[in-house]
């Protein structure tokens, strides 16, 4: 679903992007684990497109995306969401949502209708809202939401385009120990159809939600593998000495 | 997000009505204001189009006027075509001005945008004005009006005219309102709301933008060959960027966002300018000081004021449309 | 066309990127602190002009007007700086455009009423108003002293930019204004000095302008766009910036004038139109952007 081949950073003398390689299979939950400065938060513009590789390919569902910009790319059926909330803060929740269904449906250019009007995409709008918890807070203006609200509306938008595969930037950041098992269980209840990958350092989301664990440091790969075995190698207990639940 | 509430309908109704009444009722002088504010209301509503629910403040929307009113008058003047393509023509010139500074200008910010537009509507004013062929400053005459004989219309008739000009008005206001309520205006909307997400949820903000002020660009070419078919003469003083400043001045005090508050801006305008005119010839700093004004009482103005006090007032949730805001 | 004409156009090439760099200096340093652009920029250079005239009238010494007419600029300046623009700080950079742009339209009548509409003129002073003799041509000694000015103001700003105290908290200040301010820069003061310095050298621009241009109350805005395009071409904030995009659009005007003279009016925009779109951000921006 998407490969990513050697791919390399730098800049200036500063190479941040070692050379790194992996594979997500259609409807594989990845996460992307590493400590700070590790390059995570680079590799994932360079997934999405505000940052051009230096060298190195990336291929969604075979095709290389490497030449396609940000809005490209989401067209092609990639979509992210933020580590700091990015919402259309004049609108309210549920105007949010339609402009999201409505790129994602494609309606989003025409004059001749109204696409918050358009019957399959207030559908869209309706499921999202769902699948996020916000369907009785559609009507509020995002100014006057709450922050886990307005969380949740951060991961809406991304879903709320129908992608194929959602690229997830730390996610629970910001977020307190009631919201984060809310946010544990709409991961889990995330389609199988979409492929999902999530940046994060927290170790009990990655745990708990994916199939496969890659760990970055220092710009390269350093393991990959599934949780068990992640939670068993040495290289990954060294990086993170100290950070471990002894019944994790 | 534009919303076309009742009360605006009621208002762009009362006011339509009434500037017909004045120019049915009085003579000459009052139907030349009603024709002036008509061209005035056209350019500042298809100004807002763009800087009210795009966030791009243009300096160069009299520039497009002039574009339309200088190609009407080449095509139907000088090269002898009949007069309805040339109209067509003329707006298409406009459109497609707009639609190339738009494309220019797409990878940058507001303030770069506003520098850019007044460059290159001083750029149009250079080329028309230094255009020996066109006349060069003196102008260029022989406009006509179109020729509506077989529907029994006399557009040379002032009164006439007068309600062809709110006539037109009226359509641009709905065109401006039918695309806001678009998907397309809804993009635009929520380009300007965050351009960055737009992207992110695969929207090309660049090639949007460029169209939105391509339409909005169309629209004020409409009101280029209203004043050239008004005076029947064209001179380059229609692009000087003193008349795309009054056009921003008109959108800011009628109340940016409202599409329909420029349109009530243009009136006061025109009305003011025409009484001050009696009393004094330093119309500019009157305008300027309104601006500043404006904005210094919190930018909102006119009908945009009356809009929130109204809406304070009647308490319900509050409206989700702000769609003004800087 | 001889090698003396190359070098006269040559020569008004370099004065004219120093009038431009006078003004585009005080805009875009003004810009890279306040982030905002003083479009009533040309309108202060107008008043050095008119100002410059009177005074000049007053004590029969143009070097008098030289030194006082920026003065005063810089006090109107100051007054609408505190009166107008630091109240709108917090409003956004939108609302000080609007309101910059609304004192375009007060200045613009303000001359009128003073100055009346004809336009006014300002004679060389007597030890300028012959020719020099420079590379090799006989050039006016007025316009080698203008080209003189612009390069010493030019030194004078790079010396104090770099090897200053303020000259380093206003770079500071420029690349990331919270930080400095967490430093303990006073940035409000830095900004008000700044602008005050920013009207002087229009003030001056315009007095200096004055017995080439001679002011008419269109030369606020048939400058500014000029500068507006020098500013976007160097790139935001850097005096490098100003210095660069002064000599582009200064050679690219003088030259394009004589070499295609039915185009010389939209080359320089054509320019404008690919650095929008190859390079937004300018030449050498203060803050060099990302990818």
């Amino acid at each position: 679903m998407l490969e990513v081949r050697n791919l390399c950073k730098s800049f200036g003398g500063l190479q941040v992007t070692r050379d790194i390689s992996f594979a997500l299979e259609p409807g594989e939950r990845r996460v992307i684990l590493g400590p700070n400065g590790a390059g995570k938060t680079t590799l994932f513009n360079l997934l999405v497109g505000t940052l051009t590789p230096s060298s190195g390919d990336i291929l969604l569902d075979g095709r290389s995306v490497r030449g396609l910009s940000v809005a490209a790319r989401a067209r092609a059926g990639l979509s992210r969401s933020y580590q700091k909330n990015n919402l259309f803060e004049a609108l309210s929740i549920r105007e949010n949502l339609l402009l999201a269904a409505a790129a994602g449906h494609g309606k989003a250019d025409t004059i001749l209708r109204d696409s918050f009007r358009d019957g399959a995409v207030r559908e869209t709008v309706a499921q999202v809202a769902e699948q996020v918890a916000l369907t009785s807070m559609l009507d509020l203006p995002v100014r006057s939401a709450s922050y886990g609200a307005r969380r949740q509306l951060e991961v809406g938008l991304a879903l709320a385009t129908r992608p194929q595969i959602l690229l997830m930037d730390e996610p629970t950041s910001g977020v307190g120990p009631t919201m984060i098992e809310g946010f544990h269980r709409l991961l889990h209840s995330l389609p199988r159809e979409l492929t999902v990958l999530i940046i994060e350092h927290d170790m009990d989301l990655a745990f708990d939600v994916a199939d496969r664990i890659t760990v970055l440091n220092f710009g390269e790969v350093v393991f990959e593998g599934t949780p068990e075995e992640t939670h068993g190698n040495k290289v990954v207990r060294d990086i993170y000495l100290g950070d471990w639940q002894a019944d994790a | 997000m534009f919303r076309q509430t009742l009360p605006r309908t009621l208002v762009l109704l009362v006011t339509l009505a009434g500037l017909a009444l004045y120019a049915i009722l009085g003579g000459f002088f009052a139907r030349e204001l009603v024709v002036s504010i008509a061209i005035l209301a056209i350019l500042a509503v298809s100004l807002d189009v763009v800087a009210g629910f795009g966030g791009m403040v243009s300096l160069a929307h009299g520039a497009m006027m002039g574009l339309a009113a200088y190609t009407y008058a080449i095509l139907s003047v000088k090269l002898g075509w009949p007069l309805l393509p040339s109209a067509i023509l003329g707006v298409g010139a406009s459109a497609v001005f707009g639609t190339l500074i738009g494309w220019i200008t797409g990878r940058t910010t507001g303030i770069f945008f506003i520098m850019a537009t007044l460059a290159f509507g001083q750029m149009a004013y250079t080329v028309f004005f230094k255009w020996r062929w066109l006349g060069g400053d003196d102008g260029m005459g022989g406009i006509k009006r179109f020729d509506l004989g077989w529907a029994g219309i006399d557009l040379d008739d002032s009164l006439i005219f007068a309600l062809f000009a709110l006539a037109l008005l009226a359509m641009v206001y709905a065109a401006a309102a039918w695309v806001l309520r678009s998907a397309f205006g809804r993009t635009l909307s929520g380009i300007h709301s965050n351009e960055d997400r737009m992207r992110a949820l695969g929207v090309n903000t660049v090639l949007h933008r460029a169209r939105a002020l391509g339409f909005s660009a169309l629209l004020a070419g409409v009101a280029g060959i209203l004043a050239a078919q008004h005076v029947l003469y064209i001179s380059p003083e229609l692009l000087v960027w003193t008349v795309s400043g009054e056009v921003l001045i008109v959108v800011i005090l009628g109340g940016l966002g409202t599409l329909i508050g420029p349109l009530v801006g243009a009136v006061i305008f025109v009305l003011l300018k025409d009484a001050i005119s009696d009393y004094t010839d330093h119309w500019h700093i009157v305008i300027g000081l309104l601006l500043i004004a404006t904005v210094l009482a919190g930018g909102r103005g006119i009908y945009g004021q009356i809009e929130h006090w109204l809406s304070r007032r009647i308490s319900s949730p509050p409206e989700p449309e702000e769609a003004g805001d800087a | 066309m001889d090698s003396g004409f190359w070098i006269l156009q040559f020569l008004n090439a370099v004065q004219f990127s120093m009038l431009l760099f006078l003004l585009s200096i005080g805009l875009t340093v003004i810009f890279g602190l306040l982030h905002f652009v003083n479009l009533a920029h040309g309108a202060l250079y107008m008043l050095g002009a008119y100002i410059g005239i009177s005074v000049a009238a007053a004590s029969s010494s143009f070097w008098v007007a030289l030194i006082v007419a920026p003065l005063i600029v810089a006090l109107i300046g100051a007054a609408l700086y505190i009166t107008l623009i630091d109240r709108l700080r917090d409003a956004g950079p939108m609302n000080q455009v609007l309101v910059t742009f609304g004192l375009i339209f007060v200045f613009l009548d303000l001359v009128r009423i003073g100055w009346g509409d004809v336009a006014l003129g300002l004679s060389a002073p007597e030890a300028l108003s012959g020719t020099s003799r420079i590379l090799g041509v006989q050039y006016p000694s007025y316009r080698l002293f203008v080209i003189i000015l612009g390069l010493a103001v030019m030194a004078g700003l790079w010396i104090t930019l770099s090897r200053t105290r303020i000259g380093a908290m206003i770079r500071a200040s420029v690349e990331n204004g919270d930080m400095a301010a967490a430093l303990g820069i006073n940035v409000g003061r830095l900004f008000f000095i700044v602008f005050c310095v920013g009207c002087v050298l229009a003030g001056l621009a315009g007095v200096v302008a004055a017995p080439v241009a001679s002011a008419t109350t269109g030369m606020g805005i048939s400058i500014l766009i000029p500068t507006l395009i020098v500013v976007v071409i160097g790139g935001l904030g850097s005096l490098q910036g100003a210095i660069a995009g002064s000599l582009i659009v200064g050679f690219i005007e003088t030259f394009g004038a004589v070499l295609v003279p039915g185009f010389a009016a939209i080359v320089t925009y054509v320019l404008l139109a690919a650095v929008l779109v190859a390079r937004p951000q300018g030449l050498l921006p203060a803050r060099g952007g990302e990818q």
